[in-house]
């Protein structure tokens, strides 16, 4: 039987219906049409899903939408937009760290966490930070170098 | 060279704002309203017949609008690859959508859509197939044997395909060697891990006609074989290109499934239908064939060939698809043609198993091959104690010398020896000790490889589509739009695309849009596979924005009443040659051309001409002249621990001649991922499967893994011998495949170096080590 809950999704609460077993990613995506959270495998094992939990990266596909209903949730939507970019992105950009890009919103979030308790990571913590996140076309190294650039900024 | 502009620089990937605000534009974002949603049901056998399907349980579930078994299916039998026609000759005509005869466990059976994708799960459950269970085979050389179980009637001893070359005298060349060297080099089944899964929407219309959206990597194959599938005229589908995808990597080169299944499903029920792999799904559609290669070469003492003789079984899995192409490349450009040796012979086997059908994977067969010949030339030379960089360059092809398979074609741009002198210098390979030398439980080795032939796409191929087609229009404002149906997999084609538009028109980069293209209204563009893009697909372009320049200085020369072979393009404006100060903006022209013949202004009414009158817009449609070689040698640091087995990646150097390098670092980009794809070939991915059932082990990225950051070397140096290809747009020609190509050989050569002894069989786990070592 659905539910229906409250999800603070980017500052903005949604009243939505959910099953119980409905995961937060296909809330997001199906329900809300937030696109920017990635399925690549459905079972937490490349985190193109990340998302941010009150500013803790998670999982989407491997969190349950009913667990977070009094919790805010943060995903690439909530970033900047072209106007106005988060330094993650520009980073991103700059560092020509999107190939396909379809890691990169996931990757992103992860970095955000990052970026939020640790200001100055080195390479070894970056590394460490993104270590939850596949990537399949860049080698990752111009994802740190991305990431590198974002705290430098 | 020329003085370029755009061409050259790391310019801003146009396609990357768009993907780190959420990448709006993949396929598997794409919806319609109305649509249901799709699922398969899935053989839990390996070789079965299927006597009875009863549906009637789940067509009566609330929510399925539709069930459809292989008696609902066209028995249209074909190739499912998209870069040859679906009866090509060169090829293996043996699949079809749905069959009653089962050859591999996970083959689809029946599918079901339904209003959501709980829905349709629920419904596979209560579909009752009666199979009668036959003898598997799954060890390609089993399969080969009398008595074997045969998978398919016209395949004696399950052989899909036999090919062979040979030249010179092979017994003696055998004769002539002070040295044989013998050996057996075994690959593995992995997949290409693309992050977005395959996925489609499928619509129908009442007409019949069908459109399709799709993350696969070519439009017109797959228009071409679902028209095949459905047994329908190909102007019946419209294949949509995707804006860009979520990798492919060549695991998205053929028809699989869900594709003709979703037509299908969108006929019955009149509503788009959607159907999207499961990660374990994309697991069992296409892999990387293995190859088990037999190795003979008979050297001089000074290491110069005397005669190799291959032979190379291919596991195809349950249909040939890829598998009949693999083996050819396989062998012309992964072992045969690379090396210059006088007497030669290759014999390859596609075998047919009752495994999962293998597929096109960056590279080709070629990894397979390097794995085994370079693997072999370390060994020859540590024997016989000869350098082995010089060892490489003696016996591989010089600038200059005929294409070694392309008759009447020239190897133009070929510097092999620099990069290898310059992978030499910038790993310090002189330090290189001698192998087992490091003291400590811990042992650091270097080692490297190459490969010396490669390809820019397929001209010269049997039955491979190769020509590329654009359309360019420059517009009223300044900018210009690309029609191109080159799919962006995330290498950059979009980025290339616009650069050859911008250097052409003497705009600025952002002024080029690559936009919308379908199957019905765009010229046709072989795949995005093979390395080709660049190179044809870039010439392609790069003629159609010559013809919108020449039709934009048509025009020009009536408003600035000047010759048009007098004109030239800076800056956004058009000038007369000899004369700085005579430009006119582009826009004034373009403007003037999609304007009125008589134009009103304050000063009462302007007469303009005709010639300079219609949109200012070039086509083009071509095969590219030549199929030029890039090479590339890569150097690989590496630390052993031989308590554990495990091999770590410290330093990696890639030393590449791609022609004239079109942005620095999308090709950094692509050495780098290439790299993480070999290593993972070499130490980790192994797609396994149950010995009895078949049944695949791996369905998510837990029981699959590939390097994530932790264990990606620190560093991976690219260095570009740029040389100029003359027959590339601006002196390019291709690249990106060589980076996955090389990676195992020189990984296995490092680890020998560091360890003494060698592991012939991929990937090299630290159990591999260990045995090797004598410790298990
Ligand atoms: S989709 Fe969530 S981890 Fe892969
Ligand atoms: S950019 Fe393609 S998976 Fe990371």
């Amino acid at each position: 039987m659905k539910q229906i809950i409250q999800l603070d999704v980017n500052d903005e609460v949604h009243e939505i219906a959910v099953q119980p077993y409905d995961s937060l990613l296909r809330a997001l995506r199906e329900t809300l049409g937030l696109n920017a959270s990635k399925r690549g495998c459905d079972s937490g094992g490349c985190g193109c899903c990340t998302v941010l939990l009150d500013g803790k990266a998670v999982y989407s596909c491997m969190t349950m939408a009913m667990q977070v209903k009094d919790r805010k949730v943060t995903t690439v939507e909530g970033l900047g937009k072209v106007a106005g970019l988060d330094p993650i992105q520009q980073a991103f950009i700059d560092a020509d760290a999107v190939q396909c890009g379809y890691c990169t919103c996931g990757i992103m979030m992860a970095a955000k966490q990052l970026l939020a308790e640790n200001p100055n990571p080195d390479e070894d913590a970056i590394r460490k930070g993104i270590s939850g996140n596949l990537c399949r076309c860049t080698g990752y190294q111009k994802i740190i170098e991305a990431i590198q650039l974002a705290s430098e900024r | 060279m020329t003085q370029l502009n755009v061409v050259g620089k790391s310019v801003v990937r146009p396609d990357a704002y768009d993907k780190v605000t959420g990448g709006k534009h993949y396929p598997v974002n794409y919806s319609l309203p109305g649509m249901l949603h799709g699922k398969l049901l899935r053989s839990p056998y390996p070789h079965a017949k299927i006597v009875a399907i009863d549906t009637s349980e789940a067509e009566k579930l609330p929510g399925v609008k539709a069930v459809i078994t292989h008696a609902d299916v066209p028995q249209n039998v074909f190739t499912p690859v998209y870069f040859v026609p679906a009866h090509a000759k060169s090829m293996v005509q043996d699949f079809v959508v749905m069959s009653d005869r089962v050859r591999w466990a996970g083959q689809p059976v029946a599918a079901v859509a339904a209003t959501s994708a709980d829905v349709a799960e629920a419904a596979l459950q209560l579909i009752d197939v009666e199979y009668e269970e036959l003898q598997p085979v799954f060890d390609p050389e089993e399969a080969m044997k009398e008595g074997a179980p045969q998978l398919h009637d016209n395949a004696p001893n399950n052989i899909a395909k036999a090919p062979s070359f040979s030249f010179g005298d092979l017994e003696a060349g055998f004769a002539e060697a002070d040295h044989i060297f013998e050996g057996v080099y075994q690959t593995q089944r992995v997949h290409t891990c693309y992050m977005e899964p395959r996925v489609c929407v499928v619509d129908s219309e009442t007409d019949g006609r069908i459109t399709v959206h799709s993350s696969m990597q070519h439009g017109f194959g797959l228009r071409e074989k679902m028209a095949v599938a459905l047994g329908i005229p190909e102007s019946k589908v419209n294949v949509v290109k995707p804006t860009y995808i979520g990798g492919g990597f060549g695991g998205k080169l053929d028809v699989g499934h869900i594709e003709p299944v979703a037509a299908l499903l969108s006929l019955e029920t009149g509503r788009p239908v959607r159907i999207e792999h499961t990660r374990g799904e994309d697991f069992i559609a296409t892999t990387r064939n293995p190859i088990k290669v037999y190795l003979k070469t008979g050297v001089k003492n000074d290491g110069a060939y005397t005669a190799r003789y291959i032979k190379s079984i291919l596991d195809a899995g349950a249909h040939a698809t890829h598998g009949a192409e693999v083996i050819m490349v396989h062998g012309l450009y992964g072992t045969f043609f690379p090396w210059k040796c006088p007497n030669q012979t290759w014999e390859g086997f596609s075998v047919y198993t009752n495994n999962i059908i293998g597929g096109g994977y960056r590279g080709y067969g070629a990894p397979q091959g390097c794995f085994a010949v370079e693997s072999q030339n370390d060994e020859i030379c540590e024997k016989l104690g000869l350098d082995p960089i010089e060892f490489r360059s003696g016996n591989t092809h010089k600038e200059g010398d005929p294409h070694p398979v392309l008759q009447g074609h020239t190897l133009n741009s070929y510097r092999l020896d620099d990069c290898l002198k310059k992978g030499a210098e910038r790993i310090g390979f002189d330090r290189r000790a001698p192998a087992n030398s490091s003291e400590g439980a811990k042992k650091r080795g270097i080692g490297f490889a190459c490969h010396p032939l490669w390809v820019s796409g397929c001209l010269g191929f049997p039955d491979i589509y190769e020509h590329s087609g654009a359309t360019v229009k420059l517009n009223r404002d300044g900018t210009a739009d690309v029609v191109s149906s080159c799919i962006d997999l995330g290498s950059g084609q979009i980025t290339m695309l616009t650069q050859v538009v911008a250097e052409e028109l003497g705009l600025a980069s952002e002024a080029v849009r690559v936009v919308y293209a379908d199957t019905d209204t765009a010229p046709f563009d072989a795949p995005t596979h093979a390395s080709r893009a660049t190179y044809s697909a870039g010439l392609a372009t790069k003629a159609a924005a010559v013809e919108t320049r020449n039709r934009l200085f048509k025009a020009a020369s009536a408003v600035m009443e000047a010759n048009p072979g007098d004109l030239y393009l800076e800056d956004g404006k058009v000038l007369v040659k000899g004369a700085p100060d005579s430009g006119v903006p582009i826009t004034e022209i373009t403007a003037r051309a999609e304007s009125a013949f008589v134009q009103m202004t304050e000063e009462g009414p302007r007469l303009t001409t005709i010639e300079e009158k219609g949109t200012i817009i070039g086509s083009a449609s071509q095969a590219p002249p030549s199929n030029p070689s890039p090479v590339a040698a890569q150097f690989v640091e590496v630390e052993v621990d031989t308590d554990t087995g495990e091999v770590k990646v410290l330093h990696v150097v890639h030393a590449a001649d791609a022609g004239r390098v079109f942005h620095p670092k999308a090709a950094e980009g692509q050495v780098e991922g290439g790299f993480q794809q070999g290593m993972g070939y070499a130490l980790m991915e192994h797609l396994q499967f149950d010995q009895d059932t078949g049944a695949c082990l791996s369905s998510d990225f837990l029981d699959y893994k590939i390097p994530t950051s932790m264990e990606m070397p620190p560093k991976i140096e690219s260095i570009f011998v740029e040389s100029n290809e003359p027959t590339g747009p601006y002196g390019a020609k291709s690249m990106s495949e060589l980076c996955l190509i090389i990676p195992a050989a020189a990984i296995a050569n490092a680890v020998y170096n560091a360890i003494g002894v060698r592991v012939t069989e991929l990937p090299i786990t630290p159990e591999r080590v260990l045995r090797a070592l004598g410790k298990l």
